[in-house]
């Protein structure tokens, strides 16, 4: 990940540039502009007939007609905006890991993620103008460690993941998709009938203890945090008494050599043996035994690292909200929350972030968003709740259909330029990509070139830049 | 000393018909005269690109003093008459796991253990070993593991592992791809967590060490006298990715048994094998080893579809080990036909050097498969140097074994002709000037072809047993990893 401090000294050097003269002498580096009918910079920022000016990598300039550098690659477009991220992902994630539920907190999913698997959804979704995903493994187990963002054109090894520890993913009442089977039923006449049952939900006990078991693992957070703190005060209190304690040593020193050498005297005249006082100090304070686990709730209770949680319904929801609220510092956001709508004004009071899915119904649909309103962004968003849209985390192949899926929330009554934040702006920056998620100087130069405007069914991706790369070529 | 024990050993042989019953069917077949033989050869491929016509080999004291057609022989040297064989240098098997008791442990984390502890030499692999004409065995814990146990150079010969050493602590398994019961990423997690473990227990174990000598001044002080000399008993980590300051405050010996074949490893003292099942598991890999500073003592052993990821392995100029199939199928995404991948090719294409391993459904020949390297295009210089020169240079051995050239280890192989033809069978074997096997008294093989059983054994003839299968998809080499 490029970081921004690194860029700083450039944006003085590059306002003073600007301020006398269009930029003409542009530095060296693989150089792209593109000439744009409209940039969109954020949602809701747009700038009329303007070029973009990329060199290695990062978006340089964004003012009307700037002058190409020698060798610069020229592309030009009705619309320019910036990739989508999908916040909800599987895409690009080895299939064993996905389903996989023995890990641990600090269990990193960038660690599964195959750079050479999926190639074709891969390259379907960034040709749907998909440049980002946030991958989580392992989300049918109740906490599912750490995701990652990755990127789905990345140049060799380098720059395939953007942040390795995004958030700490969690999920509540899931249900297993093994459960459930066939048995034997006894007739009346003795015969047996095979009598097959779906997948079972999960007991609403045992979903409301995953609620408390989550909120006893960041209690244990906390208190491994309080431990290590309390620590640090007994370990320089220590430190300081003993180095008061040597002050006062050194200054006895030479009548404690005198006393000493006295007392060998004594003890050879008596014939005895000499015996060295005994020290006693205080004993130097134990540090806490480190605890990977303990440590990612720690940074997650102190807002270090947000958590996903994913939970659909009523109960676990109100709970989940009433359980956690005591944790002033997390940074929560909830996916799915396919019953969400009546929490909005707590949510939008919490600045809990929920990252929607507006599945399609029908086939393949997944269990647990079963009665979603595809309103249920809107409503969301009307209560000024942060919506972030996802393609929900189970299947691979979900990611291309990102934009289709805003536009299906658009159809809910979610304004455009929601939902277009919802996937670009929004995942940015509810998970810290600080240089993602927009058209401006600084930012990484993942870009879409679109022949209309985003989010509507008929538009389509012209071409894909990714780190300043074309990895869509323009149609035509 | 190793060669009066086997003096002692040969003379014991000599005198004993109880111990000649335990000797295996392999057994030593001519004796150098005071450690001295001359292998008169009707041709000698030395591997240097050297081909010397009817020449000589000297051997002395286990070590080879000349290769050459006109070289002088000490005149009490005994004579290998080979003038109608070719002989190679001894061939090298760079990873097996085959020759233990069991090839896996259970604990994720065992470079405590040593496979020499498990080897066993009598078991058949080091007789079939012989057989195909390799000389020189690395032993490794098989891949089911996340560090495996230390692991043993060794040649096929001897009755004990200390007769067979060639290196002992020569190196450890990794795996980045996933033992029984972990995913990918619980396994990755493990691997990083041993070193996370490692870094942090000797930043405690330095901490207590400075705790202690602190303590010992203030006591000293307190009762009026000097401190005693500090002692530097330790010596500083030597390792390129992390540092752990005051390491000289800790004496090497001290360092639990648990964590010291890790220092050596995050050192670089000792060689790293890391076992990656498919591409994606080359990027955990080159991580681990990046960032704990022993990349440039890695080798990766490779099968699967890990070709795909060669230029990332190239990138980092560090050689791979190839096991498993040397084919694989993929889908052309273009046009959309399935394509026969040759993987030993896709390795030599992106400049990755590559040694291949022994192990196949149907032979434990080296020189079979460096054949099929041949056959799918590929120079017999590239694949003669897969089976000894570079294995070799992986091992840390290529100044002992390799190539046919004065100062090596006298290990020399006499085929019957060329090794990659149908009708080159070994003949004769000679491991460190000492002739080792000969085909014509392999009762084995006369049995085989012959149906001429060994002494107290029941006559049968293999040639009228029931057909039971030919082994085709019996997975011929999953069996020996797992």
């Amino acid at each position: 990940m490029r970081k921004l401090s690194i860029r700083a000294p450039f944006v003085i050097s590059a306002l003073l540039a600007s301020a006398w003269s269009p930029v003409t002498a542009a530095p060296s580096g693989d150089a792209v502009v593109i000439r744009a009918g409209e940039v969109i910079v954020r949602p809701g920022e747009v700038m009329k007939d303007v070029d973009v000016l990329v060199i290695d990598g990062v978006i340089r300039r964004v003012a009307a007609e700037i002058e190409a550098p020698e060798g610069a690659r020229e592309l030009s477009g009705a619309v320019v905006c910036a990739g989508f991220l999908d916040p909800w992902s599987v895409l690009g994630i080895n299939a064993t890991d996905v389903s996989f539920t023995s890990v641990t907190p600090s269990t990193r999913t960038a660690d599964a993620i195959d750079p050479f698997g999926q190639e074709f959804q891969k390259k379907q979704a960034l040709e749907a103008g998909v440049t980002a995903v946030r991958v989580q493994a392992s989300h049918r187990a109740l906490v599912s460690g750490l995701s990652s963002v990755m990127s789905l054109a990345p140049n060799g090894d380098e720059g395939l993941i953007a942040s390795d520890e995004t958030a700490l993913g969690a999920s509540i009442g899931l249900t297993d998709p093994s459960s459930g089977g066939s048995s034997f039923a006894m007739g009346a006449d003795g015969s047996f009938t095979l009598v097959e049952s779906g997948p079972t939900p999960m007991d609403p006990f045992e979903r409301i203890s995953q609620v408390d078991k989550i909120v006893g693992l960041l209690e244990a957070g906390v208190a491994y945090r309080v431990s290590q703190n309390a620590y640090a005060v007994d370990l320089k209190e220590w430190e300081e008494a003993i180095a008061e304690k040597v002050k006062e040593l050194e200054k006895d020193f030479k009548k404690a050599k005198k006393d000493r050498d006295k007392e060998i005297e004594e003890a050879k005249e008596k014939g005895k043996e000499f015996k060295e006082e005994r020290y006693k100090e205080d004993k130097a304070p134990k540090a806490p035994k480190y605890d990977a686990d303990k440590e990612v709730f720690a940074r997650v209770a102190n807002g270090e690292l947000p958590l996903v949680v994913e939970v659909h319904r009523t109960a676990e929801l109100r709970n989940l909200l009433e359980a956690t609220a005591k944790f002033n510092r997390l940074r929560m956001v909830i996916a799915g929350g396919t019953e969400a709508a009546p929490f909005a004004k707590q949510l939008a009071a919490r600045n809990i972030s929920v990252i929607v899915n507006p599945s399609p119904m029908g086939e393949g649909a997944f269990d647990e968003f079963d009665g979603h309103d595809v309103s249920l962004a809107a409503t969301l968003a009307e209560e000024e709740v942060t919506v972030l849209i996802g393609s929900g985390g189970r299947s691979a192949g979900a990611s291309r259909d990102l934009s289709l899926l805003a536009a299906l929330a658009i159809g809910g009554g979610l304004e455009r330029e929601h939902a277009l934040a919802a996937i670009t702006s929004g995942p940015a920056k509810v998970f810290g990509l600080t240089s993602h998620g927009a058209v401006e100087f600084g930012k990484q130069a993942d870009l879409l070139i679109l022949d209309g405007q985003p989010l509507s069914t008929t538009t389509s991706v012209q071409a894909v830049l990714v780190d300043g790369r074309v990895v869509v070529e323009p149609k035509k | 000393m190793i060669h009066l024990t086997r003096r002692a050993l040969r003379t014991m042989k000599n005198s004993s018909a109880l111990l000649s019953l335990i000797l295996f069917a392999a057994a030593p077949q001519a004796s150098a005269a005071d450690g001295k033989l001359v292998i008169e050869a009707g041709k000698i491929v030395t591997l240097t690109g050297e081909v010397i016509e009817d020449g000589k080999i000297v051997i002395v004291d286990g070590r080879i003093t000349a290769v050459g057609k006109d070289v002088d022989a000490p005149w009490d040297a005994d004579v290998l008459d080979a003038s109608d064989l070719v002989a190679y240098p001894g061939f090298v098997e760079a990873i097996t796991s085959g020759g233990m008791d069991r090839s896996n442990e259970n604990v994720d984390i065992a470079p405590f253990l040593d496979v020499r502890d498990s080897i066993d030499p009598v078991n058949v692999t080091f007789e079939n070993y012989l057989r195909s004409g390799i000389t020189t065995i690395n032993v490794q814990q098989g891949s089911g593991c996340v560090i495996g146990a230390r692991g043993h150079i060794v040649k096929p010969f001897g009755r004990t592992v200390e007769e067979m050493s060639v290196k002992p602590r020569a190196g450890m398994v990794l795996s980045a791809s996933p033992k029984r019961g972990k995913s990918r990423a619980t396994q990755a997690q493990a691997l990083r967590g041993a070193f996370t473990g490692l870094k942090r227990y000797l930043e405690d174990t330095v901490a207590a060490a400075k705790a202690g000598d602190d303590y010992a001044k203030r006591e000293a002080m307190y009762q009026g006298r000097e401190p005693d000399e500090e002692t530097m008993k330790g010596r500083d980590l030597d390792c390129s990715a992390w540092k752990v300051e005051g390491m000289k405050l800790v004496p090497r010996w001290e360092i639990d048994e648990k964590q010291a074949p890790l220092v050596s490893l995050v050192e670089g003292k000792i060689p790293a094998f890391i076992y990656c099942g498919g591409a994606m598991d080359v990027r955990v890999a080159i991580e681990i080893a990046e960032s704990n500073g022993f990349l440039h003592k890695t080798t990766l052993v490779v099968s699967g579809d890990c070709d795909r990821a060669a230029s990332w392995i190239a990138e980092r100029g560090i050689p791979v080990i190839i096991t498993g199939s040397l084919t694989r199928s993929e889908i052309n995404e273009e046009t959309d036909e399935m394509e026969d991948v040759f993987i030993p090719k896709a390795y030599a294409d992106a400049g990755v050097r590559f040694a291949l391993r022994s192990a196949n459904s149907t032979t434990q020949s080296l020189a079979y498969q460096a054949a099929r390297c041949v056959s799918h295009g590929m120079s017999r210089e590239d694949a003669m140097r897969a089976i000894s020169v570079t294995p070799a240079e992986i091992l840390g051995v290529a100044k002992r074994v390799g190539t046919l050239t004065a100062g090596m280890d006298g290990n020399v192989v006499l085929y019957s002709a060329d090794p990659f033809s149908v009708d080159g069978v070994v003949q004769r074997v000679v491991i460190e000037g000492e002739a080792v096997y000969d085909r014509a008294t392999d009762s084995r093989v006369r049995h085989l072809e012959e149906g001429i059983a060994p002494d107290n054994t029941e006559q049968v003839d293999p040639r009228a047993r029931e057909y039971a299968g030919d082994g085709e998809g019996d997975d011929g080499d999953a069996g020996e990893e797992d």
